[in-house]
């Protein structure tokens, strides 16, 4: 099937267009024809083999190149949709929203620009990794720690600007952003916050500066390219002990969230911690076929086999306590004592757990900041390996969590998939990520995924919960729930989006956002 | 102490996930080790494990591998497979994809 082109652009103009784009990164740095297959959505959810393909991608390796591509963009009105490392499974990867979209494909722009040991944090551009900066970091022997999502081949500045999260006290990713380049739709390039000023040394240290504070408007938007950012680091501590904590039933999660909050708005719980669910856990390293050869989600008598066998429970509270021991103690002490009042629990730590590969084993590295990739053996959970995130936010209360565990598992079971979610902790509110795991081979499972989707999505929006974060073909549908006082909030994107990108060529329908002229097309 | 095993051993393994990336400085080990062994080069890594689950015990490891051609390796990574998600080749370049053709395929 030939590559699709985007709206209004023919296939010559198209042709003349990449000419331009190879003059300015290099005949090697423009990908077209079958080169563009790399960048499908490796898990879509549509049947319509057309839809989120590219046309061609663009592989810039500076702040230069990315501001001519963009002049050449205008010119020709194509689209450029935007990656950092396109490492964002689950979401949709390197594939845009938009059909015949360019991807501006930012992996080479790789530098690390600084890693400051005294102040805490680094700047870099967005095509460095997880594992890039760790090894940086380690190889030189500095005393910091990473923060990391599951995945650690993905982009640090693309998972903050994503809205990613992470499991030690830096767990919120783009709370610890400091500072950005961005180049304009225009070609104009701005620096944030202190960057803003010239001579200034304080660029990765105040994140405000002067005036309003716009780099959350660069956050999960098409209103800017991001070719820089600054990232805190946190100081390695004296002192870290991870442990996990199972609970025997799913009723549990009521009572295990009334105890979760207290401790982590005092800090005693002082990571981004996760209660986990069992399937979830179990997945990592062994798969549905192991224990159950039957149709459908795994019934509870396999869920209580699992749980012996793994030593885990129906929930995995893994935490982890940083600092001096004497502090670290004192934490424990009262983390054990709180949740020593729920019937059937258990408390370990790593010396404790004596199966390989075991789940405490494989996140204490993770809570200390090591990139892995371990996370991707639950996608072997049905062998068939597609995943999709559905990720609402809700309150840190016991009533709010057993209703979003009731309302999400109940239905993925009643599409016949098992629940496999986790509730990540914040300060005051949790993130309840569910992870779908289908047959992407499998065109009925695919389409019995979006249904479920969909009615995941308006049942939570009917209770008041929204989703953080979602897959490209959801896009819309999540941003259509943001819809107090007749959208306002999204017109108000819309106002912003042709006022900076008025040819509407950077990663249209991003978000739910479009540029004028796609908007018009779309109302046809 | 099993443990501190353990964790040294995935702390060297990892150091070799993020070593240079400029295709001239790289072997068809250094490519494996930098883009496949997180998941493929070790016992436990999840492509392992689903391999040795799908395909048996003797075909677990991709470096053990004796049927795996040039072809199949060049698709598989440009396309992925199943869980596997495919590498862009911005990233995994053309000539650091032929240096782990040579490495890996028989």
């Amino acid at each position: 099937m030939a590559e699709p082109l985007p709206p209004g652009v023919n296939a010559e103009r198209m042709a003349d267009a990449l000419e331009r784009l190879r003059k300015i990164v290099g005949r090697d740095w423009v990908f077209s024809g079958e080169k563009v297959a790399s960048y499908d959505d490796p898990y879509t959810i549509p049947n319509d083999p057309g839809r989120y393909k590219a046309h061609a991608a663009v592989a810039p390796a500076s702040t230069e190149q990315v501001q001519e591509i963009v002049k050449v963009a205008n010119e020709f009105r194509i689209p450029l949709w935007t990656v950092s490392r396109g490492k964002n499974f689950a979401y949709g990867g390197a594939a845009p929203v938009l059909s015949g979209s360019i991807v501006l494909d930012l992996s080479r722009m790789n530098r690390i620009l600084e890693v400051n040991e005294k102040f805490g944090y680094a700047l870099i551009e967005p095509g460095v990794s997880y594992f890039d900066l760790y090894e940086y970091v380690q190889s030189r022997g500095l005393k910091l720690w990473l923060d990391v999502p599951d995945p650690g081949w993905g982009s640090v500045v693309g998972n903050a600007l994503d809205h990613g999260v992470g499991y030690t006290p830096y767990g919120d990713h783009f709370g610890v952003q400091c500072g950005m380049e961005v180049v304009l739709a225009n070609g104009e390039v701005v620096r944030t916050g202190m960057g803003a000023m010239p001579g200034n040394n304080t660029w990765q240290l105040f994140k405000y500066g002067f005036g309003p504070y716009v780099d959350g408007m660069f956050s999960q938007s098409n209103f800017g390219i991001v070719t820089k950012m600054g990232i805190w680091l946190m100081p390695e501590p004296p002192g870290y002990r991870p442990y996990l904590i199972t609970f025997p039933r799913a009723e549990d999660i009521e009572q295990v969230v009334e105890i979760v909050r207290p401790l982590r708005l005092n800090n005693v719980i002082q990571n981004a911690a996760t209660i986990r669910s069992l399937v979830l856990d179990a997945a990592l390293f062994a798969t549905k076929s192991q224990y159950y050869s039957g149709e459908g989600p795994i019934p509870d008598t396999v869920a209580k086999q699992i749980m012996a066998d793994q030593e885990i429970g129906m929930w995995n509270f893994c935490g982890a306590l940083y600092g001096p021991p004497p502090i670290t103690d004192a934490l424990w002490t009262a983390i054990r004592d709180s949740f020593a009042t729920i019937r059937g629990v258990k408390f370990y730590f790593p010396e404790d757990r004596k199966r390989r590969p075991d789940i405490l084993i494989h996140r204490a590295d993770t809570m200390r900041g090591i990139p892995k990739l371990t996370e991707f053996g639950f996608l072997n959970w049905n062998g068939g390996g597609g995943h999709v995130g559905f990720s609402p936010v809700s309150p840190t209360t016991g009533k709010d969590a057993i209703k979003q565990f009731r309302m999400v598992s109940g239905r993925v079971r009643e599409y016949g998939f098992d629940y496999m979610g986790l509730m990540a902790v914040g300060f005051r509110e949790l993130h309840h990520v569910t992870v779908i795991v289908f047959d992407q081979t499998n065109p009925k499972e695919r389409q019995k995924l979006n249904e479920v989707f969909q009615l995941l999505v308006r049942e939570a929006a009917a209770e008041g919960y929204g989703e953080y974060r979602t897959h490209i073909h959801y896009m819309d549908t999540i941003a259509g729930t943001y819809s107090w006082n007749n959208n306002a909030l999204l017109k108000m994107h819309q106002t912003i989006k042709d006022a900076l990108d008025p040819n509407g060529i950077l990663s249209p329908g991003k978000s739910g956002i479009w540029p004028k002229r796609l908007r018009e097309a779309k109302k046809v | 102490m099993k443990h501190i095993a353990w964790m040294s051993f995935l702390v060297s393994a990892l150091a070799s996930l993020a070593m240079p990336t400029a295709a001239a400085d790289m072997t068809g080990r250094d490519v494996f080790d930098h883009y496949c062994g997180a998941c493929h080069g070790t016992d436990d890594g999840p492509g392992t494990m689903q391999l040795r689950r799908t395909r048996g015990k003797d075909q677990a490891l991709l470096t053990e591998r004796t049927n795996l051609s040039a072809d199949y390796i060049e698709y598989v990574v440009r396309h992925g497979l199943r869980a596997m998600p495919p590498f862009v080749p911005s990233d995994l370049t053309e000539a650091k994809l032929k240096a782990l053709l040579a490495f890996l395929a028989k």
